[in-house]
């Protein structure tokens, strides 16, 4: 009997449901389950009083504000007396208000131009440092293509030394006639020995 | 830089045929593709050990360094080729590292 309907039902279920406060559960009354149903009531289908949803649209928009209307007021008037009863506790409240608000005012402002201060502080240093890497950049950029150019001048010096067919023989010869050691000897003091006995 | 470092040891010959086998490494590398660079004369030495290569057993050999630029690929075909030369006792081919700057040298300080 009472299903559950989940989804975009459950708005147009809400929209045309009469808004009652409490939900009227099914009650089993003077019989139970097993008693026969009464001869007058065989075949009897219960069906919930008819709704008009018009109707029943407006009347729910209607109560709303109402209803609305009236908790606002209530509470109000609850806010209200429970001021007068603090008040005569313990004096007004207005001029201690008065004051804290302006204590909070100052305190932001406060706050607010040492903020002002510290990001415009931090805004130039990070453009400093931006300004900088950039100079750094650029000056590692320029050694790094110096020395290059050096490499570059180095091989260029270099090559003029290499083996071609033509140096080939007189390389190998002047190869063969040098016998160069890389052998050397040190000792505890550091005293190092290039000359060696090649065997 | 140079790139490899071949470090030879030919047969204990007479000068005429080192000679000859040096010309015919280098003529192999150039061949290949090779930039020689530079060759060294380590003299003519005792082997640490007795090394038999082609059926011969060899107790002195002619240490030769050889630095050259080349592409990678020739490598393998280079030291096949050099494993069947009859004069090579041992080819070695090495990287060669860049030079390390010598300036600060880490250690104890004295």
């Amino acid at each position: 009997m009472f299903q559950v309907i989940g989804g975009r039902g459950v708005q147009v279920t809400r929209l045309l449901a009469p808004g009652r406060a409490v939900l009227v559960e099914a009650v089993r009354g003077r019989k139970s389950r097993t008693d026969t149903v009464a001869k007058s009531k065989q075949g009897r289908i219960k069906v919930p009083p008819p709704v008009d949803p018009t109707e029943m649209v407006v009347l729910k928009e209607r109560y709303a504000e109402y209803e609305m209307i009236t908790r606002a007021l209530r509470l109000e008037f609850k806010e209200e007396v429970l001021r007068k009863k603090y008040e005569e506790e313990t004096g007004s409240m207005a001029e201690e208000h008065r004051a804290l608000m302006v204590f909070n005012d100052q305190e932001n402002l406060r706050m607010l131009q040492q903020r002002v201060v510290r990001i415009q502080m931090e805004k130039e240093e990070a453009e400093n440092k931006q300004v900088e890497a950039a100079i750094e950049r650029e000056l590692q950029q320029q050694e790094f293509i110096k020395e290059k150019e050096r490499e570059i001048l180095k091989l260029q010096e270099d090559a003029k030394n290499f083996i071609t067919l033509e140096n080939l023989d007189q390389r190998i010869e002047e190869a063969l006639d040098s016998p160069k050691n890389y052998n050397f000897a040190v000792d505890k003091e550091g005293r190092v020995v290039k000359q060696t006995m090649l065997q | 830089m140079p790139r490899y470092e071949l470090a030879l040891i030919l047969k204990a010959m007479q000068r005429p045929e080192t000679s000859a086998a040096l010309r015919r490494t280098v003529e192999s590398l150039m061949q290949r593709g090779a930039v020689v660079r530079d060759l060294e004369n380590l003299g003519e030495r005792l082997l640490p050990y007795a090394i038999t290569k082609h059926n011969q057993k060899h107790s002195r050999g002619a240490y030769f360094l050889i630095d050259f630029y080349s592409a990678t690929n020739i490598l393998s075909g280079l030291l096949d080729h050099l494993h069947r030369d009859v004069d090579v006792v041992r080819p070695t081919v090495l990287k060669k590292d860049d030079q390390v700057s010598s300036s600060n040298c880490c250690g104890p300080q004295q």
